[in-house]
């Protein structure tokens, strides 16, 4: 596996643990839990943006494993 | 009209009395009446077994005895309920066994109770070792209630500085293999919901025996047949896991890769993703 196959890998992990949480937080009926739920999405969400740039960035490098 | 008739007659007549009576005195548990109701319930029984037998008593002397038998002691309880020191004299006041550690033998002395009855008591509370109380009250209706000194206190998650998440009531969804709508619609959920979360299980509902549903919408159902593992919820626990390999992830990227720019957003994403992980863990266990 390539650098950029590794990272595009945890991209999709932290892109399906975003769209888990958002699920919980919409089905609970705790004010608090929901409130916890939609704080770690937004962290999710920055990560996400990070490592998103990553992949294009290693896919302009490795261009030849795209 | 034959006696039995008339016994027949004042029986069913005295059960509804009685019945209604004991209905409007509420509800209190036997063991939680103080003596003068327990004396008045006593009394009302008695005066409808002896009219009951007695085909010779005027009946209406029993209906006048039971009302009056009801209406004062149902005067006092509602007295009671407005007035404090009314109530301080009609169902007595705590007496304290035990304070800061120390039995109260004159207290003790004044509520005839012996050392024997105290420890029986304590032990009731699981206490065998009276050094361990740090406060007792008898309750005016007789049991005692125990403030056991602060190291002989169960743990909490508090004492142990453990975040918890707060969890309501669970309700139940489905029961005898019948979809209660009411339930369902307080946590906001719906029949389509119950379908899916069962086809994800591989369970009909025909099948389902008793079904919960948490506040967060996990679902736990026990079947009929019994010889189906029907799995445990595994929506949060894989969540975390998943969490926990992306954090290892980026840790891996961070050692590896050569570019400092690089290093730098694995590491600080490293770091965030473990923040969150710490946040959200008491939620999803």
């Amino acid at each position: 596996m390539t650098v950029g196959s590794q990272v595009k890998g945890c991209y999709s992990s932290i892109k399906s643990i975003e769209a888990s949480l958002g699920i919980l937080s919409n089905k609970t009926q705790n004010v608090e839990s929901k409130q916890a739920f939609e704080h770690t999405e937004q962290l999710m969400k920055q990560i996400k943006n990070d490592l998103q740039k990553q992949v294009v960035m290693l896919s302009k490098q490795e261009p030849q494993y795209k | 009209m034959p006696e039995w008739i008339i016994i027949l007659l004042r029986s069913l007549t005295l059960i509804t009395l009685l019945f209604f009576l004991t209905k409007w005195l509420g509800t209190k548990h036997l063991s939680q009446l103080n003596i003068f109701e327990y004396i008045s319930g006593i009394v009302l029984g008695s005066i409808a077994a002896i009219h009951t037998v007695d085909p010779d008593t005027n009946f209406s002397y029993a209906v006048i005895a039971m009302v009056v038998w009801f209406m004062v002691p149902f005067g006092v309880e509602k007295m009671a309920l407005k007035s404090k020191a009314f109530r301080d004299f009609t169902e007595g006041k705590g007496v304290v066994f035990i304070q800061d550690g120390k039995i109260m033998e004159d207290n003790l002395k004044k509520e005839g109770y012996s050392t024997d009855d105290l420890l029986e008591k304590l032990r009731n509370n699981n206490i065998f070792l009276a050094s361990d109380v740090e406060f007792a009250v008898l309750e005016p209706t007789g049991s005692l209630s125990v403030l056991p000194k602060r190291e002989n206190r169960p743990l909490t998650a508090k004492d142990l500085g453990i975040k918890l998440a707060p969890t309501k009531e669970p309700q139940t969804v489905v029961m005898d293999g019948n979809v209660l709508l009411e339930p369902l619609a307080n946590l906001s959920l719906n029949t389509n919901w119950l379908e899916t979360e069962l086809d994800k299980m591989n369970v009909s509902i025909e099948n389902v025996f008793l079904a919960q549903a948490d506040s967060d919408g996990q679902l736990t159902v026990d079947l009929y047949d019994d010889m189906i593992a029907v799995p445990a919820p595994t929506e949060k626990p894989l969540l975390l896991a998943t969490m926990k390999k992306c954090q290892a992830d980026l840790e891996l990227f961070a050692l590896s890769t050569e570019n400092p720019e690089s290093k730098e957003m694995y590491q600080r994403n490293g770091k965030k993703l473990q923040n969150a992980i710490d946040t959200i863990s008491p939620y999803l266990s």
